[in-house]
């Protein structure tokens, strides 16, 4: 009956949103405010249905329905509560339905907003919206259904939603259980911040294409978006972050990015994204840079749509890759369809939006942010060819050659550093002007004080000379922030005879958006700081050690203490090996490394023990063993160094976009048209 | 002209995603059909033609040295070789897909690997075998049929065995 319910609301969507397409369609053409207005409460009514089929869902796998084909391949009785409830997301069809539902919780949100004053926006928005949502909708009725169920007739087990003619119900003991890979705290938000930023971007591509469709040359799309797009942003910024993080905890390789074709694919929207944020700073302080914001916002969009597709449809092989399924063809279909139609908008449109000013100084703020912007698109481009160059090359040469990981860093390194010396100018560029003058009186202090950024490295032994620069651009950037907040507060203090915390806090509120955006840029070189940390200077060892023994590494030295085999009360079986660590005689502690053999999926999985300070992570790996004799274990060992503060800086960069969409009075940069 | 070169551009793009995705729709070699032919030159120079092996179970495993997941079957493997070395019967044959070779060669000797292996060159026997990720093992019988396919790591050395020990009977 759940199954019928959960089914049936999907279905029922299905048709809502199909009805709203019609709707708002025939409303606009017709000038009809009846049909309109019926659209959007169709609008408004997405998400409560959708909710009931995410809820029947979520019931199932709380109550151990193994008759329900999706429980019984990603749950089982041996996991806890909150895991049966994340494997909503831990298999194809239920991760399509939680899409399905969070594309119409944004569809329904945007619905309840104020309309007065962009009713001819409207039906485009709806449109576009119920248009992602109903393909989506399609996947889970035709395609990948996850209320299907086990039946049984003469001829054997058969998988159907409704009851075959003389078939009986099959009702399995027990489910496969989820990948253990994914039961991990990270793997709990990591998805679904990741589904967020994807479908969050819905909006501000559905306001961009309903300004174009209305031939707007304005910027109102991007007003009426702002908000959505940084909340998108943010957590698409978070699900990458948290799956570097729980590739770090969990993957056990000592590393937190592998350059997957998949994690690439997550990396293109983010990347056009970050692209168009900036970019549209330019188009409301110059009027400059429309047709750019436009096509950046639209390819996001077309970048998410793309990533999933490749995810989903067994085009790439990656440890984020579904099972084949049978959505490839259909999935091309849509893509093809939204590359089509965004193209022609464009391209049909391009006229109008042209630009008011021209750019006059390379140096000006708008000059320096509009380089950002093709640095980012650098890497877009780099990333984009080395996803489709494996398809490329087997369709020309008949071979398949992959680019790999060096490829990749070569790219970004360069890219990376020319974005941090972007962080050093831009905070202190002018709009329009470029003074010379100006810029040397406020760089002198920061860069003297950044010349720290090279003798503390060299002081700590990190002497490799690409890292050394990459280190003082870090410092020069936190300098550079560091003195600008400081002299204006001063400015502040002096005019308004404030104390010093007074001033600060009344800087930061007086300019919101300017400051959150210091923060986020704070947050990210810290997080620079890390990345260099670990790709210059991680080092490892392996050996295979008897109790007793010790393994050094760098400064550190474990000791093989111990190591217990048992089974957990959650169906696992667990070797946890102890070691103890010293660092130059000095014992720190001790790491519990291990690795846990889940029954019901067959499946093992790696816990590294790590014992992380600001400065480095010492990180072991247990890596094989022999249980009855003492023959020993086996243990890879890294040293990251500096690595925490890319979850450091993650946090700082975190809490710089909360901080820039945090309601508040914000300054209007210029008065909307 | 640059209408032409966008549409162009376009429609090229989504002709190469409209063949990644045939070619990714076609899936692995199935169980029972026949083993396609390959000829495998090992790292150390031998030449391994599976047409020769018909008589013996054959044992073809695709991994790279950059796959973390290829690593934890690695020893496996080699202990199920070791196993089956003294009977002769049953022949092993890695294949390493996209490497380099110091790379390859190191990640043999971190974990011992003794039995034949060999690059795919021009990835000609992982798209004869049409894999979809490394690693993947297929094990062909002694007619030549693949027997048994699996996708991912062998989660222990016992499961190795129960795959080959009922096909030598």
């Amino acid at each position: 009956m759940v199954a019928e319910i959960g089914f049936g609301a999907i279905f029922i969507t299905l048709i809502f949103t199909l009805y709203g397409i019609g709707a708002a369609i025939y409303g606009d053409r017709t000038k009809s405010q009846r049909w309109i207005l019926s659209a959007h409460q169709v609008l408004k009514l997405v998400f409560p249905v959708m909710t009931i089929s995410v809820g029947s869902l979520l019931y199932l796998l709380a109550t151990d329905h193994f008759e329900v084909v999706y429980v019984a391949d990603v749950s089982s009785r041996s996991m806890p509560l909150y895991l049966k409830l994340t494997a909503l997301w831990g298999g194809q069809a239920g991760s399509l339905l939680f899409w399905s539902w969070l594309l119409a919780g944004f569809s329904s949100a945007v619905a309840f907003r104020k309309w007065d004053r962009d009713r001819d926006l409207l039906p485009w928005v709806i449109v576009v919206n119920l248009v992602t949502l109903a393909f989506f909708l399609v996947l889970n009725v035709f395609y990948e259904n996850p209320f299907t169920r086990y039946w049984q007739d003469a001829s054997g087990i058969l998988v159907s939603f409704s009851r075959p003619e003389g078939a009986i119900s099959v009702f399995p003991r027990d489910g496969g259980g989820l990948n253990p890979l994914l039961r991990h705290p990270g793997m709990i938000i990591h998805p679904p911040m990741q589904y967020l930023g994807f479908a969050g971007f819905i909006i501000p591509f559905s306001f961009a294409m309903a300004s174009l469709i209305k031939k707007r040359s304005d910027d109102r799309w991007i007003r009426l978006s702002r908000g959505w797009t940084l909340w998108a942003w943010m957590f698409l910024s978070l699900g990458l972050v948290l799956g570097a993080r729980w590739a770090y905890d969990v993957l056990g390789w000592g590393g937190y990015w592998g350059w997957d074709p998949v994690e690439i694919s997550a990396l293109m929207p983010w990347l056009t994204g970050t692209a168009y944020l900036h970019a549209v700073l330019i188009q409301e302080k110059r009027n400059m840079f429309k047709d750019w914001s436009l096509v950046l916002i639209i390819l996001t969009y077309l970048l998410v749509i793309y990533g999933t597709f490749i995810t989903r449809s067994g085009l790439l092989s990656s440890v984020h890759s579904f099972a084949q399924s049978r959505i490839g063809p259909i999935f091309l279909v849509f893509l093809t369809l939204t590359i089509l139609v965004s193209a022609w908008l464009l391209s049909s449109r391009w006229k109008i939006l042209r630009a008011d000013h021209v750019l006059e100084q390379v140096l000006s703020r708008e000059g320096l942010i509009i380089i950002g912007v093709v640095l980012f698109l650098g890497m877009l481009v780099a990333s984009f060819w080395g996803v489709l160059f494996p398809i490329l090359s087997e369709l020309v040469t008949g071979q398949k050659v992959t680019v790999g990981p060096p490829f990749y860093e070569r790219v970004a390194a360069p890219i990376m550093g020319g974005l941090l010396i972007l962080m050093v100018l831009c905070p202190l560029a002018v709009w329009s002007i470029v003074s010379y003058k100006h810029l040397g009186r406020l760089l002198w202090k920061p860069f003297l004080v950044s010349l720290a950024g090279i003798a503390l490295p060299l002081w700590g032994g990190y002497n490799r000379w690409p890292a050394v620069i990459a280190f003082w651009l870090v410092a020069f950037v936190l300098a550079v922030n560091f003195f600008e907040i400081i002299r204006r507060t001063r400015v502040r203090r002096k005019t308004e005879a404030e104390s010093w915390g007074t001033a600060l806090l009344h800087v930061l509120k007086r300019n919101q958006r300017s400051y959150s955006a210091m923060i986020v840029h704070i947050g990210v070189v810290l997080m620079a700081l890390g990345i260099i940390g670990i790709e210059f200077f991680q080092t490892e060892t392996q050996a295979t050690l008897a109790e007793g023994q010790q393994l050094s590494l760098g400064s550190y030295t474990m000791t093989y203490e111990d190591l217990a085999v048992f089974d957990a009360p959650d169906a696992r079986n667990v070797a946890r090996a102890v070691v103890s660590v010293e660092r130059d005689g000095r014992v720190l502690g001790e790491l519990y490394p291990r690795r846990d053999f889940y029954y019901d999926s067959g499946q093992p999985v790696t816990i590294p023990g790590v014992r992380s300070t600001l400065l480095d992570d010492f990180y072991v790996i247990l890596v094989d063993w022999k249980a009855v004799t003492s023959e020993g274990a086996t243990f890879k060992v890294y040293h990251n160094p500096l690595v925490k503060w890319l979850w450091v800086g993650s946090l700082v960069f975190i809490a710089g976009v909360v901080f820039a969409t945090w309601p508040g009075k914000k300054t209007n940069p210029r008065q909307e048209r | 002209m640059k209408k032409i070169l966008l549409w162009g551009g376009l429609l090229l793009l989504l002709a190469v995603l409209a063949f990644g995705l045939f070619r990714s729709q076609q899936g692995q070699v199935n169980v029972g059909e026949l083993a396609p032919e390959f000829t495998l030159e090992s790292f150390s120079g031998e030449t391994y033609r599976l047409p020769d092996l018909r008589g013996k179970v054959v044992v073809v495993n695709f991994w790279a040295s950059w796959c973390e997941s290829c690593k934890p079957e690695a020893r496996d493997l080699e202990a199920a070789y070791q196993y089956y070395l003294p009977t002769g019967e049953v022949l092993f044959l890695g294949v390493d897909y996209v490497d380099t070779e110091p790379e390859a060669l190191a990640y043999l000797e971190e974990f011992q690997v003794t039995y034949p292996n060999g690059p795919d060159l021009r990835t000609e026997i992982s798209q004869a075998f049409r894999i979809r990720g490394v690693p993947e093992t297929f094990v062909i019988d002694k007619s030549g049929r693949i027997a048994h396919l699996q996708i991912g790591p062998f989660s222990s050395f016992e499961e190795i065995l129960g795959i080959i020990d009922p096909l030598l009977d």
